[in-house]
């Protein structure tokens, strides 16, 4: 089977260079104090992660366990789940997104406050999954830029710890696409 | 006269022979082929003979034929609870003037399964007051299902295109008392839809003067998929169905292509698929007992309960290897035989998951503020829960004995000793003493069963439906070539078609199947029991207030998967 | 057909006591309290997994990553027969043929000249295993992964061919003969993971 293309051209694609406008520094010369001060605030950021479930289908049911006292996702500091997207900073999407489903979630990813990161879970969110389908999106990276993709049909709540944690070290090591888009704008502002 | 005769007899009272009714000789029901003209009447008269009663519509459902003169068919299923009797329809509409009128009238069930015929083949049903697309998008173009629709061919909705309100959310409302009046959207992406589910209601004050419903946001195209793979690949798009229990989804399915193979599955892979099967509705009952009580503030029940679903998992995953999705059942069987401690796990299953419940109904069942949230709200009464094409747990509280397992058993469940439960309150609480008390007799259906494990064959010896043992295959050049026949072009499953039904988590789940005696289904719809229960949610809204919205739709269990397939 | 074999389960009037609502909180609080104490001073039966420094025992029939496997002289089992790519529901098998050179001393004529897998396409429902004619395909309990970009997770030959003795390998899902060999234990057992590194 051919790989399904959107008949209409992408109106959104990769949204990255757009969260960079809301941490500018006045003077551009990042002083020794001030990168101790990133470090210090990307470990409390990395540590107190807010996620956002975007659950959709049937990663939903494996993100419940994942919440749930098995696996228990406070131990790694990310249990304070927010139905707003004002409050979170981690968007997990969770399952299926379908075409007329795609509106509502770019709409969730812009409105989420900066910095934001982004957990694919689930090949259907990843690439589409078994459905190439004509209602399936195909990967939401069509759509948001996408920090993790955590493979498996639903993945196993192992494997999205093993993400978030994948998603913990990206944030110590500054290479999340919200990070990088911050320092290419830095750059080029310096 | 058997049943059979006398519901053609009640009909040829009315309908003499050659007046646009004509009956289709042969098949597992009686069936007619309906001119569009006599469609209304004969409906109208089946559902109010008290000789015929068919009260409960099933379901309705578009098939292509682009060969024939009259390219699509309607088919409509019926079922009378009364007297244990079925009927399908079928309207045959020519191409060109695909019109049929709508049966919204006669039963109101008809009332999503006409948008989705419409949505999916273009089929318009003249007199339906809201005929528009259910599951596509809006600016989705042609009818996916026709069978010269490219599976892959998807179109864009623009965030612009996509924020419809319906017609009458936009009025200004004509009475100036009505000053409070607002309109409220709740959805897609909302706490308490658990899932992809918009309900847009109007409120005054704090009151739901009208809503609706808008769904399809979960639409993965199954039926479109499964025309496309053979009858084995659609198994693993099956568990995707009812996520919170896949292992049911894959038996309804098997259970149907064995009907029109008439292969039945060996006894023990009968028997395991009973024990799954049940603990899989515990699972589903967990989830969905669990989630309406954290829609309504009670956290530590969920908690407590997931501790049970999580061992079923384990339990799952050492037999199949996966813990939710689990491709299990084989056309003819089961993919392998469970583990040799099989047995003793679920036995402790059995001790463990009884004292987790106890402790979920000392905290919820007497508990004053959960009463008085669930108590009288989102009430129906029974006979609208048939017009309305109710089943299962929710048909059961309002008071109808209607189960699938014990009015048409299957895997033998009419040798087990089991009781089904009735409420007679037909509201959110009593849909919850349902399940809970499902849970128990699930629980009591799962020790029978295992007493009667028997070793023996777990999938049939027949090289047309299943694949030979892998030492065959390694060492055989006959088993080799089955195995790569099978492999390569799929079974071939005689032409015909069947309805298969069992008794899903939410109802009855029916699978309506069409062979054209290839390897690959020419069409299958499913009949997914929340579509039905879902579709009366926005007229139950009318009066009730949005907290009991919330409380309302966790006790449906609406399942988007299922629910959009 | 209606049954008549039913259960009544009715909603019962509330009592005196439960109207009170003193004595239902007092209960509530109690199975709370047992719950708690429970997990305080009973560590050993507390459910929680305290992944990653320890795992819980996985089944051996655990569908994870794929493995290819090799036979002695370390080229892949695997004789390009297409079987897998047609049974996966998911398409997401690749393969392209070649001429085995050796093939006029071995018994095999083919061999994969690109055998990919895109992890992010596969459903990970194990009718690749299923299909083989060779046991060249099968799964391993590897399930933990995250990827940071969609071609990374596409693996070649390379990262799936595998070498060693079985035992060694970490095996999921694959190929029984005679009796099942997996073992379910319940409550989930914890097992301490091998120090990393």
């Amino acid at each position: 089977m051919r790989e399904p293309e959107p008949k209409l051209s992408l109106p959104v694609a990769g949204r990255a260079g757009r969260g960079g406008g809301g941490l500018h520094e006045k003077d551009g010369d990042p002083a020794f104090l001030t990168t101790r001060v990133e470090a210090w605030i990307d470990a409390a950021r990395k540590n107190s992660l807010w996620p956002f479930p975007f659950g959709t289908a049937c990663c939903a049911i494996e993100f419940m366990s994942f919440m749930m006292s098995h696996y228990d996702i406070s131990r790694f500091g990310a249990e304070v789940v927010r139905f707003s997207p004002r409050q979170s900073d981690l968007l997990i999407v969770a399952g299926t997104v379908t075409d007329k489903m795609a509106p509502v979630m770019v709409r969730i990813y812009e409105q989420m406050a900066e910095p934001k990161y982004v957990i694919s879970m689930g090949v259907c969110a990843c690439t589409g999954g078994f459905y190439r389908a004509y209602h399936v999106v195909q990967g939401i990276d069509e759509f948001i830029p996408v920090d993790v993709y955590v493979p498996g049909c639903p993945p196993t709540p192992e494997a999205l710890l093993q993400g978030v944690v994948k998603l913990q070290e990206m944030i110590a090591r500054g290479e999340t696409r919200y990070q990088r888009a911050l320092a290419a704008a830095k750059a080029a502002g310096a | 006269m058997d049943n059979r005769e006398q519901t053609v007899a009640a009909i040829r009272s009315v309908f003499p022979e050659g007046e646009g009714v004509a009956e289709i000789p042969g098949g597992e029901m009686p069936a007619f082929r309906v001119d569009r003209g006599a469609l209304p009447a004969l409906a109208r008269h089946l559902k109010n003979d008290p000789a015929l009663d068919f009260k409960l519509l099933l379901d309705v459902c578009g098939v292509d034929y682009p060969g024939r003169d009259e390219r699509f068919e309607v088919v409509y299923h019926a079922a009378s609870l009364e007297r244990g009797q079925r009927i399908r329809l079928k309207v045959p509409v020519p191409e060109g003037d695909p019109v049929v009128p709508s049966l919204f009238g006669v039963w109101r069930a008809a009332d999503w399964f006409e948008r989705e015929a419409f949505d999916m083949f273009g089929i318009r049903f003249e007199g339906h007051p809201n005929l528009k697309r259910i599951l596509c998008h809006q600016a989705f173009q042609g009818h996916a299902l026709r069978k010269d629709y490219d599976p892959g061919q998807r179109w864009l909705l623009r965030e612009t295109e996509q924020d419809d309100m319906p017609a009458w959310a936009k009025e200004r409302p004509e009475d100036a008392d009505h000053f409070e009046t607002q309109v409220l959207n709740l959805g897609p992406s909302h706490p308490a839809t658990h899932g992809t589910l918009r309900t847009v209601v109007r409120l005054d004050g704090e009151i739901i003067t009208k809503a609706e419903v808008e769904i399809g946001y979960l639409h993965r195209c199954f039926e479109k998929m499964a025309e496309s793979h053979t009858w084995n690949q659609v198994i693993p798009y099956t568990d995707r169905l009812n996520y919170c229990s896949a292992m049911m989804n894959g038996v309804g399915y098997a259970l149907a292509v064995e009907k029109m193979l008439g292969v039945p599955a060996p006894p023990r892979a009968q028997t395991i698929r009973l024990i799954l099967s049940e603990l899989s509705r515990i699972m589903d009952h967990i989830v969905d007992i669990g989630a309406n009580l954290n829609d309504l503030g009670a956290m530590t029940p969920f908690l407590y309960m997931y501790e049970a679903r999580e061992e079923i998992y384990s339990l799952l995953e050492a037999c199949c290897g996966s813990r939710l999705t689990m491709s299990y059942v084989r056309i003819g069987g089961l993919s392998h035989d469970v583990p040799h401690d099989f047995a003793e796990s679920v036995r402790y299953l059995l001790k463990r998951i009884p004292t987790l419940i106890a402790d979920m109904e000392t905290l919820i069942t007497e508990n004053r503020i959960f009463r008085d949230r669930t108590e009288g709200i989102g009430r129906l009464s029974a006979e609208d829960a048939v017009d309305w094409g109710w089943t299962g747990p929710c048909l059961r509280a309002c008071g109808v004995a209607y189960d699938v397992r014990k009015a048409y058993p299957y895997l033998g469940y009419e040798t087990y000793d089991f009781k089904v439960p009735v409420s007679h309150g037909g509201d959110t609480y009593a849909r919850y003493l349902v399940r809970v008390e499902e849970i128990k007799q699930s629980l009591a259906l799962v020790e029978q069963a295992l007493g009667r494990l028997a070793p023996g064959p777990i999938i049939v010896d027949d090289h047309n439906v299943a694949l030979p043992p892998k030492e065959k295959v390694y060492t055989e050049m006959e088993s080799l070539i089955w195995h790569f026949k099978l492999i390569m072009e799929g079974m071939k499953v005689p032409a015909g078609e069947a309805y298969g039904f069992s008794e899903g988590a939410n109802g009855e789940l029916g699978y309506y199947i069409v062979s054209d005696g290839g390897g690959k289904p020419y069409r299958i719809k499913v009949r997914p029991p929340c579509f039905a229960i879902f579709q009366a949610y926005p007229h139950m809204l009318e009066g009730a207030t949005v907290s009991d919205a919330v409380a309302m739709l966790g006790s449906f269990n609406v399942i988007a998967g299922e629910l959009d397939r | 057909m209606m049954t008549r074999d039913v259960v009544v389960c009715d909603a019962k009037p509330l009592g005196t006591l439960q109207r009170f609502y003193l004595v239902e909180v007092a209960k509530g609080l109690a199975v709370t309290l047992r719950h708690f104490l429970g997990n305080l001073f009973a560590r050993q039966y507390t459910v929680t997994v305290e992944w990653p420094e320890v795992k819980r025992e996985y089944s051996e029939r655990l569908r994870g990553r794929h493995i290819l496997l090799a036979r002695p002289d370390g080229s892949p089992r695997c004789v390009a027969c297409y079987m897998c790519e047609e049974a996966c529901p998911a398409a997401c098998i690749h393969i392209e043929a070649e001429e085995d050179p050796a093939s006029p001393t071995v018994e095999y004529e083919k061999r994969p000249k690109v055998f990919t897998i895109d992890l992010l396409r596969c459903v990970y429902c194990g009718f690749c295993v299923d299909a083989c004619p060779k046991e060249a395909i099968v799964m391993s309990r590897t399930h933990e992964m995250a990827f940071a970009g969609r071609a990374e997770a596409v693996v070649g030959l390379d990262e799936l061919l595998q070498n060693g003795p079985y035992d060694r390998l970490d095996l999921g899902y694959r190929p029984y003969f005679g009796a099942p060999r997996s073992r379910i234990e319940l409550p989930i057992p914890v097992k301490a993971s091998r120090p990393p590194g």
